[in-house]
């Protein structure tokens, strides 16, 4: 086969393969950026609720406390806009589409310490960073969807 | 059992529950009959995860704790796949695997 002919046989597959893949909605383009912007703050501030509990080991005055503090408050507030995005995210992809793709909140909440915390970047750590977006990008390959489950969606 | 060995156990309880929550939580956007019982069966379950991952936090750091809940990647995957019938195709699972690495990596020096 000659090589303007493979290269024609290469341009082929390569429109079948592009309409194949189903568009991509900015809808859920949106919802995934916020997930890992709300699921980073997330993390950041329920640990620092946490680590303001008393730690005598008393669930009643673990409840009083959670109920006193702003911090569990914006938590709450958090965890339920996180809920209600999260279920719109779920009606644009497949779960196990959209979940691996919110782990890009490691890589957010890892510069954010090192940029705002001024936490030491470790190679190991960048080649963490590397491996994850990597596995990311391998994600956004498939489709987003199952086809049965849009149809019956 | 030491507080460390308690710590690990909850986190790993946490990461199966949230695996069943999330899909109860796409069972209720798929249009299926008595959505809102999925929906609320869900619900409970992230709740009852979110107050075990709570308590957890006291027995762990947040690093060991966030690499071990990690392997929720690996238990929700398993869990479209096999309850949800989704297409989890080869190039899906190099990602997830290659994510679950990276998370270890990046934790594993907090």
């Amino acid at each position: 086969m000659s090589p303007a002919v493979l290269f024609k046989t290469e341009i082929v597959i390569r429109n079948n393969c592009m309409s194949v893949r189903k568009k991509f909605p900015i809808r859920l383009a949106a919802g995934l950026l916020l997930a890992i912007v709300i699921d980073t703050a997330l993390q950041l501030v329920w640990k620092t609720a946490v680590l303001s509990l008393p730690n005598d080991g008393s669930p009643w005055l673990n409840v009083q406390a959670i109920l006193h503090n702003p911090l569990f408050i914006f938590v709450i507030f958090l965890m339920a806009w996180q809920f209600f995005n999260w279920l719109m995210v779920l009606g644009d992809a497949d779960l196990s589409y959209a979940q691996p793709v919110t782990s890009l909140s490691y890589v957010s909440v890892f510069f954010l310490s090192v940029l705002y915390l001024k936490e030491a970047a470790d190679p190991i750590q960048i080649t963490g960073i590397i491996f994850v977006v990597a596995g990311v990008w391998f994600i956004s390959q498939t489709d987003h969807v199952t086809q049965s489950q849009e149809r019956e969606a | 059992m030491g507080q460390t060995a308690i710590g690990v156990l909850l986190v790993v309880i946490c990461t199966l529950l949230e695996g069943v929550g999330q899909v109860f939580l796409k069972k209720s956007v798929l249009g299926v009959v008595h959505w809102y019982l999925w929906l609320s069966f869900g619900s409970v379950i992230m709740v009852l995860q979110a107050a075990i991952y709570t308590k957890a936090l006291l027995f762990l750091d947040v690093g060991a704790a966030y690499a071990i809940s990690s392997l929720n990647l690996i238990s929700t995957t398993l869990m479209s796949r096999c309850l949800l019938g989704e297409n989890v195709t080869r190039v899906r699972w190099v990602g997830v695997c290659l994510i679950f690495i990276g998370v270890g990596l990046v934790v594993a020096r907090t």
